[in-house]
């Protein structure tokens, strides 16, 4: 019985408001092995981060909490404050999604490592010193003496993020809890941390809670898996069961929503949860996913409950494995057809050797040097980790921005130059989709004012009875109602809110949308359904999109060209299967070796870049990716700025490494 | 809606003795000329500094006869006008500048930052009076006037403030690219999600009208006869405060009471607001 470290029986957390109490986790139990990994997965609003900090006891002053928290053998819950102190952090580490605010910006690193070893342990300075050194080289910090010296500021993300883990790992706790700890980092980023905190665990004989959205982060990670939805756990068992035979609903639904592997907009529709987490009050009883699921039937309000599927595997749900949930489930995956007959190919955006240069006495690079031209009805996918300049490109041809050099033409005219100077014939063609729509969506404006005023405006729509039945007619397009009319954007849900986005920029009928990361905010069973959405309207519209992300599978799902971004450059550039197929820059490369996959079968190892982004303070000069490659040539890369080799007339990509024999 | 400020009331408890205080006062400014049983310039020569509770004067009388409970009641009148329009006055004319600052940045605003420092290193009350000791005019509407001036510095500082947070908005960049004017993004885009701040720092300027008007009556630039004022009454009866002590505490109260019940209000405002965002 002594290697359960971890055991948690029958939790309970609540929430006191005004609106009366409302239930974070319910009835959860599991439990941790010694230095066993769990992963915790379910969409935002499913409780993890709570349970997270209930294990710690650390909640709000307004919750309640109740259930058995077996430590060691200890009931946590009978511990007092000081007692609880003396756990917290020394025997239980936590890790938090945002290194940058969970580092004091004004201590250097070295004072704030030191800080656990001499508080927790009772170190002299000196030996604390040489704690925190260790616990960096440990987590393969290149320079740990150099690193302790300096403040957050002057440290990338990726490392900012290890030292909080290194910090973590200061008291050689049992557990460590890692509540999303990659999420905000950078995919490439990700694989590297990814792989020191397995390789960690091992060492230090830890055992670890790792809480994600992301069922291929958890892939990697963990051994068990535990599906959370609406405070309760909903399935649970080993990762292989889990992925093999996913048995709750809502687990193959989280599963079959992601686009992966291949899923193009020519050949699937992607599957999509209906509905959104609902806020749950104390008094309901029931399944909890009932109100989404597809295979819902009259018993799941009475029969619920944990069951057992076969050793150590379990879901919340009678209907598990029932065949017909199968065939609803796996729906829907049939080629379309175009509504709207494409029209001769032209060239509608046309881009030569953009360059936008922030500030004037520091000056920062973000784009240096972008030529491409974009088809009409098509749809481009800018790629890139965050700072490598897409945003900044996609807001420029938006006209946020004026480029510092170079043009920009659309449809036959010159449009180098920011809002301020732009036709309403131009500002009505170029709409822009924002990543986060809470707050590009006016929060004390309604549905109405929103969707209208680009209609009143801009297509000088004078009567207010006409607007409204083209808004109406827009929400229904966006699969929403009339009843939103009213509604203000704090009262919708994300997935609403970037509805109504959406709706505003096509309200107008513009020929071009950038979309800027505007699935990045969202849940994936909610990703999945926007992405549908701009896919269908794109059919029936013919529109061309700008479409900007991080993520490769979304780009691979919905574009029809691919552009990689690196530090203001293109890396690569063409048809997104010649990209996805045959990536030949050595970033695409480790971009898409980076995706953590979600097929445990299919299992790859990660390109590891390391280090960061070239100062973009600093003029570029040679390849940009020169530090990070893993295929430099030579010397050459670092001095002269790479030739573009054509591939094909599509395809084409800058690097000295010459064009490989076909 | 309600039931959100009814949850917030059971929270703070204190804030229902601000609100009632200060709905009395109101109360007691409209209504309260009509029920008192004289005028505020009445003289009772053969009640000179009565006691509390003489017959007739509940609250006592001053030098002259006058009886304090209705100078007070009269007095209220005046001194929430004044400062009601003030904290109005002061707040429009703070957020005309601060948007204007906030908005255009650069060089506007760097004028307006150092406009404000100048005004801000006379502290408003000295202001106020050296102003209206020049003009030798002191009526309810310069008054309001020349004490909204001297309050500016911190409201157009406090609108200045919101507006920056609200401009980095996408939701600003989003109404740039479809064209909007400057004047319909600072007015119809911006001011709605700032009224949150900008209110709870309105109510703080009421309660310190309250205390500038009244002190401003005290050092006898205030108000003139015959118009009653409170910081007015406090400094006309110091002369008999060991004789009639009454005669300088209740208008005394009368103030403290006041100032305290807005500021727990506008506390409880704040709370309110900052909660709801």
């Amino acid at each position: 019985m002594n290697d359960k470290i971890l055991d948690i029986q029958h939790l309970n957390v609540q929430f006191k408001t005004f609106e009366g109490k409302f239930s974070a986790v319910r009835d959860v139990s599991l439990s941790l092995g010694r230095n066993e990994s769990i992963g915790i997965i379910g969409e935002s609003g499913c409780g993890k981060s709570t349970l997270a900090f209930s294990i710690m006891r650390y909640l709000a002053p307004n919750a309640e909490m109740d259930g058995n928290l077996i430590f060691n053998g200890k009931d946590l819950m009978e511990n007092t404050d000081s007692e609880m102190d003396k756990i917290r952090g020394n025997r239980i580490a936590m890790v938090f999604q945002n290194p940058s605010t969970s580092l004091n910006p004004a201590l250097t690193i070295g004072f704030q490592l030191d800080e656990v070893g001499i508080m927790h342990q009772k170190l002299s300075k000196k030996d604390a010193r040489k704690a925190s050194l260790d616990a960096l080289a440990l987590m393969n910090i290149g320079d740990p003496k150099g690193t302790v010296r300096r403040y957050p500021h002057q440290i990338s993300g990726g490392i900012q993020q290890r030292i909080c883990i290194a910090m973590a790992i200061l008291c050689n706790p049992d557990i460590m809890i890692l509540d999303e700890p990659t999420t905000a980092l950078d995919v490439t980023t990700e694989a590297v941390i990814l792989d020191s905190i397995k390789s960690l665990k091992d060492k230090l004989n830890m055992s670890l809670i790792y809480i994600s959205h992301d069922m291929g982060v958890i892939n990697k990670v963990s051994e068990q898996i535990v599906v959370m939805y609406n405070g309760e756990v909903v399935e649970q068992g080993p990762k292989a069961k889990i992925f093999e035979h996913p048995s709750h609903p809502y687990t193959r639904a989280l599963i079959n929503c992601m686009p992966r592997g291949g899923v193009v907009k020519e050949n699937a529709k992607l599957n999509t949860i209906k509905g959104y987490v609902r806020r749950r009050g104390i008094i309901e009883s029931g399944c909890p996913y009932a109100d989404r699921c597809d295979a819902r039937n009259d018993t799941c309000e009475a029969k619920y409950g944990m069951r057992s599927i076969e050793e150590a595997h379990s879901a919340a749900c009678d209907r598990a494995y029932a065949d017909d949930i199968e065939d609803t489930i796996k729906k829907k995956r049939k080629p379309r057809v175009r509504a709207v007959a494409p029209k001769q190919p032209k060239t509608i955006l046309e881009l030569e050797n953009l360059h936008k240069i922030y500030g004037t006495r520091r000056k920062i690079y973000a784009v240096n040097g972008v030529d491409v031209e974009v088809n009409s009805g098509t749809v481009m996918g800018i790629v890139g980790e965050s700072g490598c300049g897409k945003s900044t490109t996609g807001h420029m041809v938006a006209g946020l921005y004026k480029p510092t050099k170079g043009s920009m033409t659309f449809d036959g005219n010159d449009i180098t130059r920011g809002w301020r100077k732009r036709t309403p014939e131009t500002l009505k063609d170029i709409q822009l989709i924002f990543q986060n729509p809470g707050r590009s969506l006016n929060p004390s404006h309604t549905v109405e004012q929103i969707i209208g005023r680009p209609m009143q405006t801009l297509l000088n729509m004078k009567s207010k009875e006409e607007r409204r039945e083209k808004i109406i007619s827009m929400l229904h397009k966006v699969d929403l109602g009339g009843e939103y009319l009213t509604k203000k954007p704090n009262q919708l849900s994300g997935g609403e809110q970037q509805r109504v986005a959406i709706a505003r920029a096509l309200s107008i009928s513009p020929k071009m949308i950038v979309c800027d990361e505007p699935t990045s905010a969202l849940d994936v069973s909610v990703q999945a359904s926007v992405l549908n959405l701009l896919n269908d309207l794109q059919h029936d519209s013919d529109v061309t999109y700008l479409f900007i992300s991080h993520d490769l599978n979304v780009i691979n799902y919905l574009s029809d060209t691919i552009m990689v971004m690196y530090a203001g450059k293109i890396c690569e550039y063409g048809k997104r299967d010649e990209v996805m197929s045959k990536p030949f820059h050595p970033y695409t490369e480790a971009l898409l070796s980076a995706m953590p996959e979600v097929d445990p079968t299919k299992q790859k190892d990660p390109i590891r870049l390391e280090g960061g982004l070239p100062d973009p303070a600093k003029k570029p000069k040679g390849c940009p990716f020169a530090g990070r490659c893993h295929k430099q040539v030579g010397k050459i890369c670092e001095e002269q700025y790479p030739p573009m080799v054509k591939f094909s007339d599509t395809h084409y990509y800058n690097c000295h490494i010459a064009k490989p024999e076909m | 809606m309600m039931k959100y400020l009814l949850y917030q009331l059971k929270k703070y408890p204190l804030a229902i003795v601000g609100i009632a205080v200060l709905l009395l006062w109101v109360i007691v400014a409209i209504f309260g000329p009509m029920m008192v049983s004289h005028t505020h310039t009445a003289m009772d020569s053969t009640n000179q500094m009565a006691g509390p509770g003489t017959a007739g004067h509940l609250l006592g009388t001053d030098s002259m006869g006058r009886d304090i409970l209705s100078r007070i009641v009269y007095g209220s009148r005046s001194i929430l006008t004044v400062a009601l329009m003030t904290s109005i006055f002061s707040t429009v004319l703070g957020i005309l500048l601060g948007f204007m600052a906030g908005y255009f940045g650069g060089k506007t605003d760097a004028a307006f930052l150092r406009a404000m420092d100048i005004l801000m290193a006379i502290p408003p009350l000295v202001l106020s009076m050296v102003v209206l000791g020049i003009i030798g005019d002191s009526s309810i509407l310069t008054l309001t006037l020349i004490v909204s001036i001297a309050f500016i510095p911190a409201t157009a500082r406090v609108s200045r403030g919101v507006l920056l947070t609200e401009k980095s908005q996408e939701y600003v960049s989003a109404a740039r690219i479809r064209g909007e004017s400057h004047l319909y993004i600072m007015f119809v885009e911006i001011l709605p999600n700032t009224t949150g701040p900008i209110l709870v720092e309105a109510t703080a300027r009421f309660a310190y009208s309250i205390m500038m008007v009244a002190s401003l009556g005290f050092l006898g630039v205030g108000l003139q006869p015959p118009t009653p004022d409170w910081g007015m009454m406090v400094i006309e009866n110091k002369p008999i405060i060991s004789q009639a002590p009454w005669a300088v505490l209740f208008p005394a109260l009368a103030i403290a009471s006041l100032v305290i019940a807005i500021s727990i209000f506008s506390d409880f405002v704040s709370k309110v607001l900052i909660h709801e965002r």
